[in-house]
């Protein structure tokens, strides 16, 4: 199974609610990573408990967390052989050069924005989406609609091929 | 418990979380761009499973008697418009901020930018935060709003209701979008998948 190029969707879905089990029981808190970058922008800013900052202790496992999403990348490709192009080809057709910069930039404002709505709507795609529409929140419901909304709109832009 | 402790039990379920999401390319910009498309579903599939994965989880530790431990606060104004720039940046991206982490470990360069814009874009919120809640913080008259609330019936009713739901959507898409069918190729290896 590890050493597979790819798994059903239904498989990885089901791998990744389970995590929601031990994050529950040992952590006491549900599945996200967005917070874990309010914790790098509270330490770098120097912030304590105020300004979208929050504790740095309490998020050390979401840190070890997006670490580890690397990490379980990383090691799933190399045991599958799988290998990706240094940038996607979709993104050659949508900006219609092949030239770094422009992808560099387009990358650089889409990680700002994604990171600044999530915060703005505490939590992101898995924050809100994976474990706030599990727990039943309105609000969540509302934030991942408005992402899909969002999301919708600006791809209505990229070339449909 | 220690940060050693919490970090190393971060770190392991990562590794777990970054697999499930290499295997099934939904890090990868095609799958995203084609699901904001709608001409690919494989990302609403890994979504609605998980969820649906964790209704159950849910249900059963609240059943239970667990308390509800992380409570989403509902904010009509900074929902509506931090979900908005959470999905222009998705697209922007080819990315959420979780699945940059898997796309650098999957070997895509633009990610590094990615992460550095997100690390930006946390730090120049926190800088602005009570700006922008002043402005957006329109509250829903409770704090604490759940569909479970709403409905006035236990959670578990009405998890297992949206799960029911959940099974049926993905049922259907499968039926009509088989995932193999889906799944995006990144070299000729992945013909006879």
């Amino acid at each position: 199974m590890l050493y597979r190029r790819v798994w059903s969707p239904y498989v990885a879905g089901i791998v990744i609610g389970l995590l929601q089990i031990p994050v529950f029981l040992i952590l006491g808190a549900s599945l996200g990573t967005s917070g874990s970058f309010g914790s790098v922008a509270c330490w770098i800013l120097g912030k304590g408990g105020d300004a979208g900052c929050f504790p740095l202790l309490k998020n050390w496992w979401q840190l070890g967390l997006v670490v580890g999403i690397g990490l379980g990348a990383y090691l799933s490709r190399r045991l599958s052989g799988v290998i990706r192009k240094p940038v996607s080809p979709l993104w050659t057709k949508v900006l219609k050069t092949s030239a770094l910069r422009p992808r560099f930039i387009m990358a650089f404002c889409g990680g700002f924005l994604f990171l600044f709505g999530a915060r703005l709507a505490d939590g992101c795609t898995s924050g809100n989406g994976i474990s706030g529409i599990a727990l039943l929140s309105v609000g969540s419901f509302i934030v991942i609609a408005s992402m899909f909304l969002g999301g919708i709109l600006i791809s209505r832009l990229y070339p449909k091929g | 418990m220690t940060i050693i402790f919490a970090a190393a039990l971060g770190l392991v379920m990562g590794v777990v979380f970054g697999f499930a999401l290499e295997k099934s390319r939904v890090i990868d910009p095609e799958t995203i761009i084609g699901q904001f498309q709608l001409k690919n579903f494989i990302m609403l599939k890994v979504f609605l499973t998980a969820i649906a994965t964790g209704l159950l989880v849910f249900s059963l530790f609240f059943y239970l008697g667990f308390d509800r431990l992380s409570w989403k606060t509902t904010a009509i104004g900074s929902d509506v418009i931090g979900g908005l720039l959470l999905g222009i940046g998705v697209a922007l991206a080819g990315a959420c901020p979780g699945t940059v982490f898997a796309q650098i470990g999957a070997g895509y360069r633009d990610s590094l930018m990615t992460l550095a814009g997100a690390i930006i874009g946390a730090i120049v919120y926190a800088q602005t935060k009570p700006f922008f809640q002043t402005i957006l913080s329109l509250q829903w008259p409770s704090q604490k709003l759940t569909i479970d609330h709403f409905l006035g019936c236990p959670f578990w009713v009405a998890a297992l209701a949206l799960f029911c739901i959940i099974v049926g959507v993905l049922i259907l898409l499968e039926k009509y979008r088989p995932w193999k069918k889906e799944v995006i190729s990144l070299s000729t290896k992945d013909k006879d998948l």
